[in-house]
C-alpha cells in the first residue's frame, strides 16, 4: 500500500530523516516508537505530504505522490490523519464537523453525510454528542470526535500522530479503544505513539526510530521482548545512563561521586542504593589505577526504570585480560566487596576493549 | 574526613568522621602511625560520625593493628554500624576485630 525508500527530510541545516526505507501493506497496523525528536511525527508528516521531504521517494499503491502532477488533496483523502491536538473546527457542531468534507470534498449529498456520521459518532460511543460543539467535549471525547471525522472521509490508511499525548490518563483508554476497535477491523494505520503497552498490544510491526533513521524494525514480541539493537534494548527499557572517561591515575573522585550522586537523584535511587553503588565505583577506580597510565577507562552507569537494574559497565584499553584476575593486587579485600555487591559480574573481550559489566545486587541489607 | 583524638587513662580514643576511602585513608594512617611512634600503644576508634568506608579505609585499619601488634599494644572498635557496618561484614572484618557498642565499652575491653 505504502512504500517508502531513501526518505529524508531536512530543516535548513538540520536532518531530522537521514534515511527512511519502510513499507506497510494494506491491513497492517504498524506504530511508530523511540525518543522525542528524532523524526516520528516528521515521517507521518512526509507521507501524508504536510511536509515535502527533501529526498526519497513515497509511492501509494504503486503511484509516486512526489510526483508533480499528483494530487494532493486525492491523496490525502485516502490517506487521512489524526492529530495530537484534534484540530476540531471549533464553530461547527460535532455533526457539522463530520458532514463538512464528506459533502464538500467526496460530493455526497447532506442526508447521506449525516447518517454516515451519526454511525461513526456510534462506532466512536459518542452519537448523543453529535449536536454538540467540540469546547463543550472533553479531551477524550474531542479526540474521538477527531477519529470520527477522519473515518467519513473513508480513508484506505489512517495516520495517527501520538493521539493521546494531549490527554488525561482517564480519557487516554477511551481513545485507544476505538482505535484498537479499528485495527480488529482491519483498517490499515500507522500509529506514531509513546504508550508502549497499546503498541505492544496493537501492532502487527514495530518501528522503533533514533537518529533520524528505523533503527530496528519487527513484530512487537521482538522489540518488546527480545530488541536486538542497544538503542532499542534501552529505550524500551528506559534506561537512564551516566558515562564518565578516567584517563589518569590522578582522577577526581570526589567530582565523580558528586555527578553519581546527582544521577542517582535523578533516578529517585534509595539512600543504600546510592552508597553500595559509590562505594562499588570506588573499589573498581582501586583495581584499575595500576593501569591508569596507560589506559584508558570508559566507566558507564545503566539503570533501567522498567527493570530496576543497576549495572556497571567498564570497558578499559590495553591488552587482553581481566582486570579483576591481576596477580598484582596487594590484596582481596576490594574484590570481596565487589563480589558482595553484584549479583553477577560478566568479562568479555570486546571490540579490541576489555569490557566488565557488573550488576548490583538489589535486596542488600 | 574529620579526625579527633582524646585521651582516656593509658588509652587514646580516635573519633573520626565523614569518610574513610582511597583519598582520606593515607592521612588517617598517617596520624595513626605517628601516635604510634609517639608511643601510644592502645586505642579506641569510634565511628559514631563515619558515613563511609571502602577497602582503602579497610586497609589501614589493618596497618593500624598490624603496628598495635608489634608493640603489643590493643585496639578495640566502637558504634561500627549502619553501612560501615556492612561492608565490615561482607570484608569479614567483624570477626577479625574487637568491636563494642559504645566508647565506653570498648575502652573497658581494652584495659
Amino acid at each position: 500500500m505504502i512504500k517508502v525508500e531513501h526518505l529524508s527530510k531536512k530543516f535548513d541545516e538540520l536532518v531530522v530523516l537521514k534515511d527512511i526505507t519502510t513499507e506497510i501493506k494494506t491491513g497492517e497496523v504498524v506504530t511508530i516508537i523511540g525518543p522525542s525528536g528524532t523524526g516520528k511525527s516528521t515521517l507521518l508528516r512526509c507521507l501524508n505530504l504536510l511536509e515535502v521531504p527533501s529526498g526519497g521517494s513515497i509511492y501509494i499503491n504503486g503511484a509516486d505522490i512526489l510526483d508533480k502532477k499528483t494530487d494532493v488533496a486525492q491523496i490525502r483523502q485516502k490517506m487521512n490523519m489524526v492529530f495530537q491536538s484534534f484540530n476540531l473546527f471549533s464553530h461547527l457542531s460535532v455533526i457539522e464537523n463530520l458532514t463538512i468534507a464528506p459533502i464538500k470534498l467526496l460530493g455526497i449529498s447532506e442526508h447521506e453525510a449525516q447518517t454516515k456520521a451519526l454511525e461513526l459518532l456510534r462506532l466512536v460511543g459518542l452519537a448523543e454528542k453529535a449536536d454538540s460543539y467540540p469546547d463543550e467535549l472533553s479531551g477524550g471525547q474531542q479526540q474521538r470526535v477527531a477519529i470520527a471525522r477522519c473515518l467519513a472521509m473513508e480513508p484506505e490508511i489512517i495516520l495517527f500522530d501520538e493521539p493521546t499525548s494531549a490527554l488525561d490518563p482517564t480519557m487516554i483508554r477511551e481513545v485507544l479503544s476505538v482505535i484498537r476497535r479499528l485495527a480488529k477491523e482491519g483498517m490499515t494505520m500507522a500509529i506514531v505513539t509513546h504508550e508502549m503497552d497499546f503498541a505492544r498490544d496493537v501492532s502487527n510491526r514495530v518501528l522503533y526510530m533514533d537518529e533520524g533513521i528505523i533503527y530496528e524494525e519487527g513484530p512487537p514480541e521482538q522489540i518488546f521482548e527480545n530488541p536486538q539493537k542497544e538503542k532499542t534494548r534501552a529505550f524500551i527499557n528506559r534506561v537512564r545512563s551516566y558515562t564518565c572517561r578516567i584517563s589518569s591515575p590522578d582522577y577526581d573522585l570526589y567530582a565523580m561521586n558528586a555527578e553519581i550522586e546527582a544521577f542517582c537523584e535523578k533516578q529517585i535511587l534509595p539512600k543504600k542504593t546510592r552508597y553500595n553503588l559509590l562505594l562499588l565505583v570506588e573499589e573498581l577506580l582501586q583495581i584499575y589505577n595500576p593501569y591508569l597510565r596507560t589506559v584508558v577507562l570508559d566507566m558507564t552507569i545503566t539503570y533501567s526504570e522498567k527493570n530496576e537494574r543497576l549495572e556497571i559497565i567498564c570497558e578499559s584499553t590495553g591488552d587482553e585480560g581481566n582486570p579483576l584476575e591481576n596477580q598484582s593486587l596487594t590484596d582481596d579485600l576490594g574484590l570481596m566487596i565487589i563480589r558482595n555487591l553484584t549479583e553477577s559480574i560478566d568479562y568479555r573481550w570486546l571490540n579490541g576493549k576489555n569490557r566488565l559489566q557488573f550488576l548490583l545486587k538489589s535486596n542488600l541489607p | 574526613m574529620d579526625l579527633q583524638t582524646k585521651t582516656e587513662g593509658n588509652a587514646i580514643i580516635v573519633s573520626i568522621s565523614a569518610r574513610l576511602d582511597a583519598v582520606t585513608a593515607p592521612e588517617y594512617e598517617k596520624r595513626i602511625r605517628e601516635m604510634i611512634d609517639g608511643g601510644n600503644n592502645f586505642f579506641v576508634v569510634d565511628f559514631e560520625q563515619l558515613d563511609y568506608i571502602s577497602s582503602a579505609g579497610l586497609r589501614a585499619l589493618l596497618l593500624m593493628a598490624k603496628l598495635l601488634k608489634e608493640k603489643e599494644g590493643k585496639v578495640c572498635f566502637a558504634n561500627v554500624k549502619g553501612n560501615v557496618r556492612s561492608v565490615f561484614d561482607m570484608s569479614g572484618f567483624t570477626a577479625l576485630f574487637k568491636m563494642e557498642n559504645s566508647v565506653a565499652e570498648a575502652l573497658a575491653s581494652i584495659a
